[in-house]
């Protein structure tokens, strides 16, 4: 995470909140209901106190609320920090994300696609996900560069939080897939691509990295240094950026656990459907688990990419290996909101704080944002969702969502 | 061409039950959740050869001496739910030929399917399997148990009628309907003729061109014997209209026939014409989605199930193939999500369609001489951590979850290590 880029988006976010900033400027009192602050316990009766865009205070009903403030009561209701999505299901502009004259492109940055008035952000923000990381497709080797933003705003610069936050690297079968051996046809066909199996698509992530580690002995003038690409690259063998490699299968996981030995890089391990399968190789790398959807997991077969068997006690497998997993809405098209993906992890058997937590405290920390966001306690980000009921009652809705302070999502 | 499919229509619309296993059953329940009537705090359901003759408090019970007990004194009973629309369990829903009122669902289901055993798995006790969307005349569909392990065992009632459909089959709508009318007409057309040649042989009869002794034995064809059934109102329809455009010609066809509508998921334009019907109507599985304004780009949840209990049209509800829709309780949680009163959720999965699938004496309720469906939860029907302990269908478990292999094995079942960590580890 760069943290001067997360303060000139702060600045930026602030100075875009002036054309409402007598909303912002008001202290603001929630009181009434049950608070779920994330990564804490929950305050019955508590009162939420805001301002500037920022949470003042979090406690019990006793918490002293100034004079002049705007109180609003929501009695009954429950409120949570704003979700974070750490692997959005971006609906649309997924041609966008996937650029085709290369396998590896790890220098190309999702941020240049994102369109804040697409309505993927408003349905994002009405299910109280005020905090997103969008990454590249998943039809390249090496994607590109992730971006963390907030949901709310007209102005992706205003919006980002890191622009640069991670690289994407596919593994499995989906970045070969409707690339074509040749076999008569035109070596200049766009179907004359490579690679066509796993073990070519595993050779272009060594092909790179090799290529990354040369460059790094070369002197600083030398044109391979110049490389975007390499440079990008040399920055995740340097340890200053992390990669998500997104592999599904139990051989995929591993490979990719094999891959970041092997180059001694960081990596988080993205849609691990058989992490059930490598508990204790992932406690061992001591690797971040994102798991997609899974609602997608049915009983009777369904819900697998790439030939994996999900199962319902990945998570509590995972809980109990002590592995920190994070629940996202994924690559699955069929994902729910991702407070019911949250929800769905509860019914097969984790424990509620643990599933908010993974869907808050969790994925802050994961983005290197825990100290702004993620959960609610004085000094962060007013982002925050106000339930109608407990927010994995599966009849809950969210009433409001806060993001910077401001009312940015409302319904009954 | 289908011999069996004659044979199936044979076995009449007589309820087919199965033998109850044990002659007395009694469910001992925390919570009994009757849906006719009130709930039941620490009551007993009581079952004599698979009908329920007693749901009182635990107090004005006494359970007899012989009876089997079922303790789910920590549970919730209810009862299983009905669907009135599904093709699950199915084997090519769709015959391919457009005209075909003679196939039945009776060929096509298979009792093996692993969606029969969701169904117990979900408390799904009772399905109207019918041939899918994709057809014009499509043949009749029967109501099923999703429990043995042939066609014959599982019958509830041998055919439930014929299926139509105004969705487009290649065709713009409006051929659709124009064929539908065509066929219809072809049919009339035909018992004209018929009718015509009866009344020639007996006037021929009468002049003595034919001996007195010869009768007439020509029958109706067999092959549209469904649609003359239909004609004549002895059997009913099943028509599927895919959307709000439809609904006008569903309305024109209701006069004609008896008709149950099933509707796809774009019917909210349509709502006051539906409500013409006043009649129960059977909705799609997708039961919210996004409609954008072609002037304003803006875009607006819709829930059409919501415009129909708020125009007091009653409806049950279909289940997805597969999703979180596959779930009955994401289903009526998601009604009640968009403001439809929970009680007419929990009515459109249980009472709603047993009427409209005309068994309401027999099923729908825990009512005192309906069957004895029942199911045991471990928690509200509507909350996401409750799962279906166990299924009785007429009076005879034929679910239990800690017997359930498919589900032990999903959830891994191994000794439980230290409880969840406290903080994340390391990554970052």
């Amino acid at each position: 995470m760069n943290v001067q880029l997360t303060r000139v988006a702060t600045l930026l976010a602030l100075a875009v909140g002036a054309a409402t900033a007598t909303a912002q400027d008001k202290i603001t009192a929630l009181r009434g209901a049950r608070i779920l602050p994330g990564g804490a316990p929950a305050i019955d009766n508590g009162v939420l106190l805001i301002a500037q865009g920022r949470i003042q205070a979090v406690g019990g009903a006793s918490t002293p609320i100034p004079e002049g403030t705007v109180v609003i009561d929501v009695t009954g209701k429950t409120i949570t920090p704003g979700l974070i999505d750490a692997n959005w299901r971006f609906g649309t502009g997924s041609l966008d994300r996937n650029e085709q004259g290369d396998e590896v492109t790890p220098h190309l940055r999702v941020l240049d696609t994102l369109d804040p008035a697409d309505r993927q952000f408003e349905r994002t923000r009405a299910a109280g996900v005020t905090t997103v990381h969008v990454m590249a497709g998943t039809q390249n080797v090496i994607g590109g560069l992730g971006a963390v933003l907030k949901t709310a705003g007209q102005d992706v610069d205003a919006m980002v939080l890191g622009s640069e936050t991670s690289l994407r690297v596919t593994m499995g079968s989906e970045p070969s897939m409707g690339n074509r051996a040749i076999r008569g046809g035109s070596v200049e066909s766009i179907y004359y691509r490579r690679p066509t199996t796993r073990m070519g698509v595993v050779w272009e992530v060594r092909k790179a990295f090799y290529d990354a580690k040369e460059a790094m002995n070369q002197t600083l003038n030398d044109p391979q240094q110049q490389d975007p690409g390499l440079q990008v690259l040399m920055r995740v063998l340097k340890k200053e950026l992390a990669v998500v490699t997104t592999a599904r299968s139990e051989q995929d996981i591993r490979t990719a656990l094999r891959l970041a030995a092997e180059f001694g890089y960081t990596t988080v391990i993205d849609e691990a459907q058989e992490a059930h399968y490598v508990i204790d190789e992932l406690a061992a790398a001591k690797v971040w688990v994102l798991v997609g959807a899974p609602s997608a997991d049915r009983v009777t077969g369904g819900g697998g990419g790439d030939g994996a068997e999900p199962r319902f006690s990945t998570l509590t497998k995972l809980a109990a290996a002590n592995v920190p997993f994070v629940i996202t809405t994924g690559t699955n098209q069929a994902a729910l909101d991702l407070v019911r993906e949250a929800m769905f992890a509860v019914r097969n058997g984790i424990d509620p704080q643990l599933a908010l937590d993974s869907i808050t405290v969790r994925p802050a920390q994961l983005l290197g944002l825990g100290d702004r966001i993620g959960s609610l306690a004085a000094g962060k980000d007013a982002d925050f969702v106000v339930w109608t009921a407990d927010p994995f009652d599966p009849t809950a809705v969210a009433a409001q969502v806060w993001c910077n302070g401001l009312t940015v999502s409302e319904s009954r | 061409m289908n011999a069996r499919s004659i044979l199936t229509a044979a076995f009449g619309a007589a309820l087919c039950t199965i033998a109850a296993a044990q002659d007395v059953l009694a469910v001992k329940a925390g919570k009994i959740l009757t849906v006719s009537g009130p709930t039941i705090e620490n009551g007993v359901v009581l079952m004599h050869n698979g009908r329920i003759t007693k749901v009182a408090k635990a107090a004005d019970v006494e359970i007899p001496w012989d009876a089997k007990v079922v303790d789910a004194s920590d549970k919730t009973v209810m009862p299983t739910w009905v669907l009135a629309h599904t093709q699950g369990g199915i084997r090519g829903a769709n015959e391919n030929l457009q005209n075909v009122p003679y196939v039945s669902i009776a060929d096509a289901v298979d009792p093996a399917a692993t969606w029969f055993e969701d169904c117990l798995r979900n408390g799904v006790g009772t399905v109207h399997a019918i041939p899918g969307n994709q057809t014009l005349l499509g043949g009749s569909g029967m109501i099923l148990r999703p429990y043995g392990r042939t066609v014959e065992d599982m019958a509830v009632v041998t055919s439930s009628g014929v299926k139509l459909s105004l969705q487009a089959q290649g065709g713009g709508r409006l051929q659709q309907i124009r064929r539908l009318r065509k066929a219809i007409e072809d049919v009339q057309e035909y018992l004209a003729d018929f009718d015509r040649r009866k009344k020639a042989f007996e006037e021929e009869k009468k002049a003595g061109a034919i001996p007195a002794d010869k009768e007439w034995t020509e029958e109706h064809d067999r092959l549209k014997k469904p649609v003359i059934d239909l004609l004549a109102k002895k059997t009913r329809g099943w028509l599927y209209v895919p959307g709000a455009a439809e609904v006008d010609e569903a309305l024109r066809l209701s006069q004609q026939f008896d008709l149950v509508m099933v509707f796809g998921p774009g019917i909210h334009k349509a709502i006051p014409e539906i409500a013409k019907l006043k009649a129960a109507v059977v909705i799609d599985d997708a039961l919210e989605f996004y409609e954008t304004d072609d002037e304003t780009q803006q875009e607006r949840k819709i829930c059409p199930a919501k415009q129909l209990a708020d125009a007091g049209v009653p409806f049950a509800l279909s289940l997805a193939t597969n999703g979180p829709g596959a779930y009955p309780w994401w289903q009526m949680a998601t009604c009640v999500r968009n403001g439809i009163d929970r009680r007419a959720a929990i009515e459109a999965l249980t009472l709603v369609p047993a009427r409209i699938l005309g068994i309401e004496k027999d099923f729908g309720s825990l009512t005192e001489g309906k069957l004895g469906n029942l199911q045991i939860l471990t928690g509200d029907p509507l909350a996401a951590t409750t799962w279906v302990d166990s299924v009785i269908l007429e009076g005879q478990v034929v679910y239990e979850r800690s017997k359930d292999p498919r589900l032990q094995y999903l959830f891994s079942k191994e000794p439980a290590k230290a409880a969840a960590p406290a903080t994340p580890g390391e990554g970052k």
